[in-house]
């Protein structure tokens, strides 16, 4: 499993990071995230992949490490910045906000964006072309939508920034296998677009699958890596046997 | 008959305007950030000190301080947010509420050695006068307090449901977590929202002033009313507040034209109580709802 | 002072002895100077420190331990007085025979309004409170036996008035050792444990089998029984009886001050923080007036929400937890820190 050093789009090294000063939950954790690739974590619970991914878009602060963009260190800096220069987060679980309407939720994807109205409207334009579907929900609320529905809601909202790396948390939790299936579609027509994909997921297999390559964290640690072609073969049944799938 | 009856509903309505802006911020507050402000009623007392205090000293008319105790009052909550509500949100409950708690003891304190335990009432030109419409008399102090809530209601509905600021608040309120991924400064926005609610309270304690009489030590029955407001109309809907409000002003005044002033608070807290006692969840339910 | 002896003792023996013994000293100085000293002002306000610690411990139980904040303690307080009011008034009983039944009318009215309140979250049982005692207030001066705003004569005791002061110091200090002894036993029952769940996260305490709202009730009822007892007795302090003073706001407020300051959660709390405002403010009463010090104590509650949680009995924990580290490094108990 040898891997091309030369383009790393996300480059996190020695992270260490948690909720309580003192106590993390990331010991050192390195990733190299390739661009245009979809770069899975699997790990057991509180292995820290959704750490992780929080100190990725800037809602947690790390204690020591680096995390550079491009070669830019964004560690210490906020969500906005981590937003503004690409990297946008798909949060665990149901995240459209139920009593604003498709419409109101989409606009908000486009926060940062909310100086020039002008390009806000474009981009959420753009997005409901992409989702032509949405724009004939796009006055109902959100709450009111079936859960693939919501799901849309919150891919299409995460895409009016147009980010260039996708941060994503558990996609298929509490999805239908069909509508779960249509999100792991859609991830790979994001990334067939150039965009890089970071995913977090408990669905190994159907992490694995879209994957290109693939850390498995266990306590806080870089336990295995490697491409997808080594996790179905052999490393995959040993991974498969180690987290008791 | 008919003219005792509509002059009940438009005094009840009145009154329910200016009840709904007594309520507003706790209701939104509650809603949008999970915060019981118990010191909510203690701003609506400096309201009503501040609309007397610029009427005496500068000769401002209410009016004119209902509008000057909105930016001075947001400004009051934005910075008791920064000082106090950001220490304690992440806290269990009670540290919270012990601080507010706190706040409500010293601002009530403070405004009775400032102003001492005296009943004060705000006269003015037409503090006692009269329009007449028809058969219908309707004092002209509660109509003037009435239009100014029907503004204020308007205008912070209009802010939370026609603005991206007022969207990205609400937002807020329904799912953190996702506001944050979005960019949404939580933080900031939650400083204007409790700035809002404070404002609102401020500028409702303007407004009672000109219909009743205050002291610093009366304070704390308006948490009760307010809070009474926002149980029974559930949380955080500028809607559902001043329906709820709008309600019991009405019942407030149907009761009062028969039946001895006491038992207009007796039926309010039966009301109360039943409810609570039907929702057997209690609020837990309604609590997470947003505006 | 004093109050570094109600620390917990959790290592050394001789220091439990310690601590009971100074306990047991104080009990018995305070013995001691109620049935020797003169002072009636002094006998006066000790009193009265005593019966506010019965009333702080009894906030405690569901305050402290449970999280459920009650500012409406005098809602108990004064349907006790009431109560005990009530039954002299028209049957002649002494209040000091009655006071357990103006207890169990509180708590009977505890039961009966814990049943809608104490399903709500905390927050909003907290302001329910203060709503409760506007509407009991109402009720006090729209009953008919009340006689609403006339309020209620009752005939002074046939004795001296220093012999008066003390019985009421005894018997107020009596209820305030047994208050504490109970709160103290709470503190290290299932009881206690199941309180703590509660405020600690109520949603798990349900899933791991504690009966939240059984328990709640229980410790509303029990705060509500201890708190109308010393009201009944108040009833007879006071000897008159009326809706605006017996219900006045200030008590529930200086009930949470008391706690909250002393150390809400602990039954030590209320044993300092009890004497701590009173004292404080009856010297401050010299020469400021109580609104000062009521802003004072505001503040200091304001600040301890914010940076010392614990109150008095949290920064005294804290203060030994930082010793302790000390004391276990001179013993040759600390384990070198292997790095990871």
């Amino acid at each position: 499993m040898i891997r091309r050093m030369d383009a790393v789009k996300l480059d996190v090294q020695k992270l260490v990071a948690g909720y309580i000063p003192g106590h993390p939950i990331l010991h050192g954790v390195n990733l190299k995230i390739a661009p245009g690739q979809i770069t899975v974590v699997l790990g057991p619970n509180g292995a820290g992949k959704s750490t992780a991914l929080r100190v990725l878009a800037g809602f947690l602060a790390a204690e020591s490490g680096s995390v550079r963009l491009d070669g830019d260190e964004i560690v210490d800096l906020p969500t906005y910045r981590h937003i503004e220069s690409g990297i946008a987060l798909l949060p665990q679980g149901h995240s459209v906000f139920p009593d604003l309407t498709v419409a109101e939720n989409i606009e908000l994807g486009g926060w940062i964006l909310r100086g020039d109205r002008r390009r806000l409207h474009q981009a959420v334009d753009d997005v409901f072309t992409r989702y032509p579907h949405l724009r004939d929900l796009r006055n109902k609320s959100a709450g009111s939508l079936s859960g693939g529905q919501q799901r849309t809601v919150e891919i299409a909202r995460l895409l009016v920034s147009n980010p260039r790396v996708l941060l994503i948390d558990e996609p298929s939790v509490g999805l239908s296998p069909v509508i779960a299936s249509q999100v792991y579609r859609e991830l790979t027509a994001l990334k067939a677009e150039g965009r890089t994909i970071l995913l977090v997921d408990q669905d190994i297999r159907a992490a694995i699958r879209i994957a290109d390559y693939i850390y498995v964290l266990n306590s806080g640690k870089n336990e295995i890596e490697g491409d997808r072609a080594a996790f179905e073969g052999d490393l995959g049944a040993l991974v498969r046997g180690w987290l008791g799938v | 008959m008919v003219t005792t009856v509509a002059g009940i509903v438009a005094n009840g309505i009145l009154l329910g305007l200016v009840y709904a802006i007594a309520a507003l911020g706790l209701s939104l507050i509650m809603g949008v950030m999970g915060i019981i402000n118990v010191a909510h009623s203690a701003f609506i007392m400096l309201g009503s000190f501040l609309a007397l205090g610029l009427l005496e000293w500068a000769h401002i008319d209410p009016i004119a301080s209902f509008f000057i105790a909105l930016p001075i009052f947001f400004v009051v909550g934005a910075v008791v947010y920064r000082l106090i509500v950001t220490r304690v949100e992440r806290a269990h409950q009670t540290q919270g509420l012990i601080a507010m708690f706190g706040l409500m003891v010293l601002i009530e304190n403070l405004g009775t050695i400032a102003w001492t335990t005296d009943t004060r009432v705000i006269t003015v030109g037409y503090s006692n006068a009269n329009l007449t419409v028809g058969p219908l008399i309707i004092a002209d102090a509660p109509l003037i307090a009435g239009v100014l809530a029907v503004v204020l209601i308007l205008a912070l509905r209009l802010f939370l449901h026609s603005t991206m600021v007022g969207r990205a608040i609400r937002a807020m309120g329904q799912n953190r977590d996702a506001a944050l991924s979005l960019g949404i400064n939580v933080r900031r926005l939650s400083a204007i929202m409790f700035g809002l609610g404070i404002a609102s309270a401020g500028a409702a304690g303007v407004a009672l002033a000109m219909i009743f009489p205050f002291a610093p030590q009366t304070q704390i029955q308006w948490l009760a009313w307010a809070f009474l407001i926002v149980v029974l109309g559930g949380l955080g809907r500028v809607e559902s507040t001043l329906v709820s409000a709008l309600m019991v002003g009405l019942i407030q005044t149907a009761a009062t034209a028969f039946l001895p002033f006491d038992y207009v608070y007796l039926i309010l807290y039966v009301a109360l109580a039943t409810i609570l006692s039907v929702r057997r969840q209690g609020l837990r339910g309604v609590a997470r709802r947003a505006i | 002072m004093f109050a570094l002896f109600f620390l917990p003792s959790r290592h050394g023996q001789r220091r439990i002895v310690g601590g009971r013994l100074a306990t047991l000293a104080i009990a018995a100085g305070l013995v001691g100077y109620g049935a020797m000293s003169s002072n009636l002002g002094a006998i006066d306000t000790l009193g009265t420190v005593f019966m506010y610690l019965v009333v702080t411990q009894a906030w405690n139980i569901l305050g402290g331990y449970g999280g459920y904040l009650n500012f409406g303690m005098v809602t108990y307080f004064g349907i006790g007085a009431y109560a005990s009011a009530v039954l002299f008034q028209y049957f002649g009983l002494s209040p000091f025979l009655t006071a357990p039944l103006a207890g169990a009318a509180a708590a009977l009215f505890g039961l009966l309004i814990g049943i809608p309140t104490l399903r709500l979250r905390g927050a909003y049982f907290a302001v329910i409170t203060i709503i409760i005692t506007f509407a009991v207030q109402l009720l006090m001066l729209d009953l008919p036996f009340t006689q609403g705003a006339l309020g209620i004569f009752l005939s002074p005791l046939a004795a001296n008035p220093v012999f008066v002061e003390r019985l009421f110091y005894f018997i107020f200090f009596a209820l305030a050792a047994t208050a504490t002894t109970l709160v103290f036993a709470v503190e290290n029952s299932n009881f206690g444990w199941a309180l703590v769940a509660i405020r600690e996260d109520e949603d798990a305490a349900e899933v791991i089998g504690v009966r939240t709202t059984a328990v709640k009730w229980t410790a509303n009822a029990l705060a509500a029984f201890m708190t109308g007892t010393v009201g009944g007795i108040y009833a007879q302090r006071i000897l008159y009886i009326e809706p605006t003073g017996t219900f006045a706001l200030d008590i529930s407020l200086n009930v949470v001050l008391m706690a909250v300051i002393g150390g809400a959660g602990t039954w030590q709390g209320p044993v300092i923080g009890v004497p701590l405002v009173l004292l404080v403010a009856e010297a401050l009463r010299v020469t400021v007036t109580s609104e000062v010090n009521r802003v004072i104590f505001s503040i200091i509650v304001i600040l301890i929400a914010l940076f010392v949680p614990g109150g008095i009995m949290g920064l005294l924990q804290e203060v030994r937890r930082r010793m302790r580290p000390l004391v276990r490094k001179s013993a040759g108990e600390t384990m070198p820190r292997t790095g990871g």
